[in-house]
């Protein structure tokens, strides 16, 4: 079991007092320490308009400050929007590559699409393409990574025959994900060879059967890179505080929030119906967080990483279970927990829940570090 | 935490019935024509139009919404509802501001037993294989006028309805008071099209909405469906938070 943090950046109005400054940096000082406590990875997703719950639109700044910052914590775009009113696909491998270089290949390269109207319509985007770009995008990209020169002609874009410069620093690239927060995205995965990277909170069972399906698929998969990446990454909230009453109650104040913020977007489904979306994603799934008044909060549902060290390894243990290979914790929203508390929290985790857990599960992935320091040192 | 709305809850009860029997029992009306065409709104006054019991969405929406039924229990009815989007708490909801009713026994169940802020009037929906139209004259003005272009067929599934969070003044122990009545009808759709979404006129001075300017269309569906109007569960007051204001009956 590996562990990320994972961050939306979410800035509470009125929006002055330097306050976006603030939350920026509060967020890099939690990166450097859980690097220093051990977490594996730190995750930004790119979110364009949605006041409050997300104000991290240049993920791959944020992510290159975190890698300037740190030692050892990967740093993963938790995802690139794959269309081309967001990103054109040119760029997203080249800003990918830079970042990768300039970790010292440290990047997990997460692909999606986005499930709001409030993004997809404010940027002109078609809802009904996203599906289609966002597949030639993964078959596309690990092209222009991994061959000196690439010429394209396809739907969403076309390019006469160039060379996409920098290439990663890992070889052949860096691992690659898929978004899954549509049930059965868990399936574009696996048949593209790609991690799982789940960004809803959904329960034990649903969970285990998603991975099931993942690790069914994923063994006749036709790769969309070089190599197949055979990881389940789901998201979690993270508050732990010596005392269980203490630590689920301030927990609960997160995740209300958070589910609060994201219910007040405009998922595509609602206004613009199509096959594309058949359910509300993300939003939908974190309302049911949201479904105790923010601060309110008793008991803590089930599988949601707040409490004390104890039922912290508890659910975890519960989560490893269902074949999760690595939970990604979002911190705070709103700035509901004081910035010491969750550092005092990202400690404890690392004192008394991370020793519970190693990372013995084996898997299909070259190990990306050792590959491109394998690379780098002129090795196969 | 998110804007809430602003409004005075007086100041949307132009048009709001009085329910005296809030003890309505579900009605199913077959096979209903339903357009529904969606914009964004001019985000300045999005709070104005909502109790400080609802949310505006990011980005705001309105929905102007043609029923027509040629049968069934409440007889033949043509029906136009502006809504402005919204959300109770974390729940997707719609806030009727005015809606304009064919005469008959339509228009009187509708807003005694499910509180629609009626006024009778001659809506007219016309259905064409480019397009399907609403529209609403008062006099000589046409004060809503809204299309889709271009249908083209979609999964009946693919549709998701909102339910309705209608202005009412309710009697309720001893008191009357400006509630919002939760209405929440199922749809049961045989039929869906989508197409692009057009606004040609809309009075919002009309519709009990000032100031609300429809300014970026983003889609329209048009759905033939039974629709089953719900006994009403929940009732919340205007002034409170959804998530404290929320009383189940």
């Amino acid at each position: 079991m590996k562990f990320g943090i994972f961050y939306e950046i979410s800035v509470p109005r009125p929006w002055e007092n330097d306050i976006e400054h603030t939350v920026y940096h509060r967020c890099l000082e939690q990166v450097r320490v859980a690097d220093e406590v051990g977490f594996h990875s730190v995750w930004a997703v790119e979110h364009h308009f949605l006041e409050e719950y997300s104000h991290c639109s240049a993920p791959e700044l944020f992510l290159t400050a975190c890698a300037m910052q740190t030692k050892q914590i990967r740093v993963g775009h938790g995802i690139v929007v794959c269309v081309p009113q967001f990103n054109h696909p040119i760029r997203a491998a080249e800003r990918a590559a830079v970042l990768d270089i300039l970790s010292d290949g440290r990047l997990e390269f997460g692909t999606g699409r986005s499930a709001t109207w409030t993004e997809l319509g404010g940027m002109d985007a078609n809802p009904d393409e996203t599906k289609e770009t966002w597949d030639e995008y993964t078959r596309t990209i690990p092209q222009m990574w991994t061959n000196e020169r690439y010429g394209y002609e396809g739907r969403a874009f076309k390019m006469p025959t160039r060379a996409v410069l920098p290439k990663p620093y890992q070889k052949p690239h860096p691992p690659m994900w898929v978004a899954v927060s549509s049930p059965g995205t868990e399936i574009d995965a696996a048949e593209r060879g790609m991690g799982s990277l789940g960004l809803t909170f959904g329960g034990f069972a649903e969970q285990e059967e998603k991975v099931n399906r993942y690790r069914s698929r994923i063994r006749d998969c036709e790769p969309a890179g070089l190599f197949v990446n055979e990881r389940v990454a789901t998201v979690n909230f993270l508050y732990c505080h010596p005392d269980n009453e203490t630590g689920i109650k301030t927990g609960s104040r997160l995740t209300g929030s958070f589910g609060y913020l994201a219910a007040q977007l405009l998922p595509v489904r609602e206004v613009h119906p199509t096959r594309s979306y058949p359910n509300p994603g993300l939003l939908a799934a974190s309302r049911q967080q949201a479904e105790q008044t923010p601060g309110e909060g008793a008991s803590a549902p089930e599988g949601v990483c707040i409490g004390n060290p104890d039922r912290l390894v508890e659910e975890i243990k519960k989560w490893e279970s269902c074949g999760v290979d690595q939970i990604n914790f979002l911190l705070n929203a709103l700035e509901t927990i004081p910035q010491e508390q969750v550092l005092d929290s990202l400690r404890l985790f690392g004192e008394e829940v991370m020793p519970h857990f190693v990372d013995d599960k084996p898997s299909t992935t070259s190990e990306p570090r050792e590959l491109a320091a394998s690379a780098a040192a002129g090795g196969d | 935490m998110p804007i809430n709305g602003n409004a005075d809850p007086g100041q949307l009860t132009q048009y709001a019935p009085t329910m005296s029997n809030l003890d309505t029992e579900a009605l199913t009306i077959p096979n209903v024509k339903v357009l529904n065409v969606i914009y964004e709104i001019d985000d300045s006054v999005m709070a104005e139009l909502l109790p400080p019991a609802l949310h505006p969405t990011i980005p705001p929406t309105v929905h102007v919404i043609g029923m027509r039924a040629d049968d069934g229990p409440l007889g033949a009815f043509t029906l136009a509802t502006v809504r402005v989007g919204c959300r109770a708490a974390v729940r997707p909801r719609g806030l009727p501001t005015r809606a304009v009713c064919t005469e008959g026994e339509a228009a009187t169940a509708l807003t005694e037993r499910w509180g629609f802020p009626i006024t009778i009037g001659e809506p007219v929906l016309r259905e064409r294989y480019d397009r399907q139209s609403i529209e609403v004259n008062d006099g000589n003005v046409t004060v809503l006028s809204a299309q889709l272009i271009d249908p083209v067929p979609i999964g009946n599934g693919d549709l998701l309805y909102t339910a309705g969070m209608h202005v009412a003044n309710v009697e309720r122990d001893g008191e009357t008071k400006p509630w919002l009545v939760q209405v929440d009808p199922e749809f049961e759709v045989s039929r869906a099209d989508r197409g692009a979404a057009q606004i040609d006129a809309f009075d919002s001075n009309f519709w009990d909405a000032p100031d609300l300017r429809p300014v970026y269309p983003i889609v329209a569906s048009y759905t033939t469906a039974n629709i089953t109007l719900p006994k009403i569960r929940y009732i919340c007051d205007p002034l409170q938070p959804a998530i404290s204001g929320t009383v189940a009956l």
